[in-house]
């Protein structure tokens, strides 16, 4: 152990005296507060915040994770080169120690970066508000300002006041929260496509050219849509079960989205929503729990949100949602699938969240610092580098990739999927763990997402490669000069 | 176990990409290095010197055969504890300064804190960085990084010292040190390993030589019975009138011998090295390896120098009786029996063991605490103590063939 710690150490000099951690950490020391007097998002203050922490972690993590890459493959590469490693392993160390030093260097070296600007990023965040005067001090202020206010006063503080009650209930509610999601379980409709395909089959009506795989492909997503689609004068009710709000004093939310069939002349829906527990009705039981109902009219393809009262959800966790399409729309509305509608409920504090997304982070710097590290054992510098950086971008776009992958033609992507595919799957996802995807939009990063990444990624890919650093370091011959 | 290094038709074939043969660099080589002798592998460029030393310390994989050092495999941590490599050149951490090099290495052998620092100090001083010790070594001279590297292979208090081309790069003092080191080295037990193309240094020091030539052992033995030309003589006289030497040469002529006589010259280096020290007395500025008065005081009078080198190396083979014995030199390894529990005690104290200060305690014999620098004494012996401290512990075991091999 003492010479794993020997190790660490002196790579984190290196990496320090060096100067190439110093490079990037006054790169984003100068950039982070940059960006935050800088971005605007969308004017208003919660816009502003979510660029911010999108872009400022983003950032973050680019710069770490190459600088991850530089470092674990520099270290271990130069001693080769440079024969430091002569001395070093003539020493009483064993070639494995050797490298979990570097790694542990490297992990060490992260740790202290990454706590260092996401505390930037951090306190930038939560004192903006307080810099524009969006806290709930200068509410208390305003309010008794204005009860003090004569009456000519008062109508322009009122204004004041009410804008400023939006600001930071957008905030508070949209931004600065976690809130858990829940979307509806997807019908299932395997027996009615079947159905569907062997009646066309029958009638002979099936498109020329396309094979059964595609055909039923397609079905199966317009019966899914069907689902979820209202024609004028019907309605749709989706059921949710293990609602579990924080505290039933809170708001639920509603997201939704709507497509139409036919625009309308002002791009507006009208509509008809019931929330609670709607099995009250059936069993003519006195109701316990209160079912609300909203009549709105809402902008179409753009996300919005209904604010519920926690106490609609049943005893149970169960919670039905009901949409009417109201006869004054003269369109069938459709909701899209997976986005169209989902149950928001505050589950935990901004800064758990915040601090659940770093970790995300971290993972993702320890898991190049393991690829570095095995690529650095039997590659020079510049060509592991140049691999590291291969991997990381593949692993950022990995599900782009996947995606794009599968709208290939049929031969090809049968040779895809025997070669390329399972490349990408051994792979981690980057893209489909990014910190800013949950905290830009509020959603809960659990505990346990957090420990089946770590698992996945870390215990499992990240292992797999540092075993493999140890397997092939331990048989490498160290003095021997390849060109 | 009767070697320190032992090869086997050693045999280091390097190969291109496709496998075929392109050097063979080593060929068939049995090398045989007694304990407690210094020996010398000499050879011109290329002829495979390196090349074994790296077998030896599992740097380079042998094609063929096998090497055995100090009874095991040369990259087994418990072997290696034992070995201190000087490499071919001071590949050095260039970020790091002298201190923290001597630290780092120092670590690896998880030397505890306190033996590292005074091991440091020892050695910074013995090799005369003191006063540049906090300078990255990448700024260090050629001579200065060799310096640092020969203090990096020192710190371990190795059984076997294995150098390659130690001289290189060297001011004649500093190789004039080596020189000394090694035979001060040899006398305190260790056994030394080394690479050379300066055949007047391995003349002084080495007791055997093998001559490599193309990876094959050309000529070996003892350095004596190599290069004695048994039928000369020579005399050296103080001064002495003509008419001796007349008469002198008149007895040699009775004897049909043929005489020549001439005034002895200094050796190059006697010479340089008192020049040197008499500039060095005149306190001439240098930023090289030594610019205090204190690490002055350590090159500069031949006598002081002599002094540290020899508290350094015969801390424990010298007989004077010292006032205040430090706690490592508990005798009993140097009397004949041995007693299990002073062996248990002699393990105790030997350096990787983190419970070095305990045996003070259990001893019970040693009434004195180790000398630490707080106690105000002179600093003379102070800086004895240190160096003891360094040197003054080797396994009872080694103790064991130190004196097997003096009797041999
Ligand atoms: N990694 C290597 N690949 C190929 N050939 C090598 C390699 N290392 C050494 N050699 C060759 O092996 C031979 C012996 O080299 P080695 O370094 O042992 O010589 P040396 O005796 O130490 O010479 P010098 O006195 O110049 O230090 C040389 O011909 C050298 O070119
Ligand atoms: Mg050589």
């Amino acid at each position: 152990m003492h010479s794993i710690w020997a190790v660490a150490t002196n790579t984190i000099k290196q990496a320090l005296r060096m100067k190439v951690a110093l490079v990037f950490i006054i790169l984003l020391v100068v950039l982070l507060p940059l960006m935050g007097a800088s971005m605007t998002g969308d004017g208003t203050l919660k816009g502003r915040l979510q660029t911010f922490v999108s872009y400022g972690l983003s950032l973050t993590s680019l710069l770490l994770c190459l600088l991850t890459i530089i470092i674990s493959i520099y270290s271990l590469t130069s001693d080769i080169e440079q024969r430091q490693i002569y001395t070093v392993l003539t020493k009483p160390i064993r070639r494995f120690q050797l490298l979990l030093g570097k790694l542990l260097g490297v992990i060490l070296l992260d740790v202290a970066l990454l706590a260092l600007f996401s505390a930037i990023i951090y306190t930038i965040t939560i004192y903006t508000p307080r810099y524009f005067g969006v806290s709930q001090a200068e509410l208390t202020r305003l309010k008794t300002k204005y009860n003090q206010a004569s009456e000519a006063e008062q109508l322009g503080l009122e204004d004041e006041i009410f804008e400023l009650e939006d600001e930071l209930y957008q905030l508070n509610n949209e931004f600065l929260t976690a809130r858990a999601s829940l979307i509806p379980p997807e019908a299932d409709v395997t027996h009615e496509v079947i159905d569907i395909y062997e009646e066309l089959e029958k009638t002979g009506q099936l498109p020329p050219g396309a094979s059964r795989k595609k055909i039923i492909a397609e079905l199966t997503s317009r019966k899914k849509l069907e689902k979820q689609a209202a024609a004028v004068g019907e309605d749709l009710i989706w059921e949710f079960n293990n609602v579990k709000p924080l505290d039933p004093d809170q708001s639920l939310f509603i997201r939704f989205k709507y497509d139409v069939s036919v625009n309308p002349p002002d791009l507006h829906v009208y509509s008809s929503w019931l929330i609670g527990d709607v099995r009250q009705f059936e069993s003519g039981i006195e109701i316990e729990t209160p079912i609300y109902t909203f009549d709105r009219k809402d902008l179409i393809r753009t996300f919005h949100e209904i604010e519920v009262p926690a106490d609609a959800v049943a005893q149970d966790g169960y919670l039905a949602v009901g949409f009417f399409n109201v006869p004054l729309n003269d369109t069938v509305v459709i909701f899209p699938l997976n986005v169209g509608l989902e149950v928001l409920y505050k589950a935990d504090t901004f800064t758990a969240n915040f601090l659940r997304a770093v970790c995300l982070i971290l993972l993702r710097l320890i898991f190049l610092a393991c690829l570095g590290i095995l690529a650095s054992t039997f590659l020079s510098f510049p060509v592991a580098v140049l691999l590291s950086l291969c991997v990381f971008f593949t692993a950022t776009i990995s599900g782009f990739l996947v995606e794009s992958f599968d709208f290939l033609s049929e031969n090809l992507s049968a040779l895809y999927s025997y070669t390329l595919r399972p490349v990408i799957t051994l792979l981690p996802q980057f893209d489909k763990f990014d910190p800013a995807k949950f905290l830009v939009p509020a959603r809960l990063l659990s505990w346990s997402l957090l420990a089946k990444v770590t698992g996945l990624m870390i215990c499992i890919k990240a292992s797999l490669l540092l075993l493999l650093a140890l397997l092939v370091f331990s048989f490498r011959e160290i003095a021997k000069i390849i060109i | 176990m009767e070697y320190a290094v032992e090869t086997f038709s050693l045999t280091k074939i390097f190969s291109d990409w496709w496998g075929r043969e392109i050097v063979r660099a080593v060929d068939d080589l049995n090398l045989r290095v007694r304990y407690n002798e210094v020996f010398g592998l000499l050879g011109p460029n290329g002829s495979g010197k390196t090349t074994t030393l790296k077998m030896l310390l599992g740097l380079l994989y042998p094609t063929k055969g096998k090497a055995i050092v100090l009874g095991g495999d040369g990259a087994n941590p418990k072997i290696s504890a034992k070995i201190g490599f000087l490499p071919e050149e001071s590949y050095l951490y260039r970020y790091l300064n002298a201190r923290e090099t001597l630290d780092f290495y120092g670590r690896l052998f998880a030397l505890p804190h306190k033996v590292r620092k005074m091991r440091i100090e020892a050695l910074l001083d013995m090799v005369g960085l003191k006063a540049v010790a906090n300078r990255p070594v990448g700024t260090f001279s050629k001579g200065m990084a060799r310096r640092i590297g020969l203090a990096q292979a020192l710190i371990n208090d190795p059984d076997l010292l294995i150098l390659d081309e130690p001289t290189t790069g060297l001011d004649p003092i500093g190789t004039r040190q080596i020189k000394d080191l090694i035979l001060k080295l040899v006398e305190r037990g260790k056994t030394i390993l080394l690479c050379s193309h300066l055949l007047a240094d391995v003349e002084d020091v080495c007791d055997r030589i093998a001559i490599l030539y193309g990876g094959k052992i050309q000529a070996q033995g003892r350095v004596r019975d190599l290069l004695q030309q048994t039928d000369k003589k020579q005399i050296t006289t103080g001064s002495i009138s003509d008419t001796t030497v007349q008469r002198i040469k008149q007895l040699i002529q009775n004897e049909q011998a043929d005489c020549v006589v001439t005034s002895p010259m200094d050796k190059l280096e006697t010479f340089f090295i008192r020049t040197v020290a008499a500039a060095q007395q005149q306190a001439q500025p240098t930023s090289g390896a030594v610019s205090t008065t204190q690490i002055g005081a350590f090159l500069t009078p031949k006598t002081l120098t002599e002094s540290i080198l020899d508290k350094l190396v015969s801390a424990r083979v010298s007989q004077e009786p010292r006032p205040e014995p430090p706690t490592e030199q508990v005798h009993p390894v140097e009397t004949s029996q041995t007693k299990p529990d002073e062996q248990l005690l002699s393990k105790l104290t030997k350096p990787a063991e983190p419970a070095q200060p305990k045996p003070v305690v259990k001893n019970g014999k040693a009434k004195t605490k180790p000398v630490k620098t707080e106690t105000p004494r002179p600093a003379e012996q102070t800086k004895k103590s240190i160096l003891d401290q360094l040197t003054g512990r080797s396994t009872p075991q080694n103790e064991d063939e130190d004196s097997d091999s003096k009797v041999n």
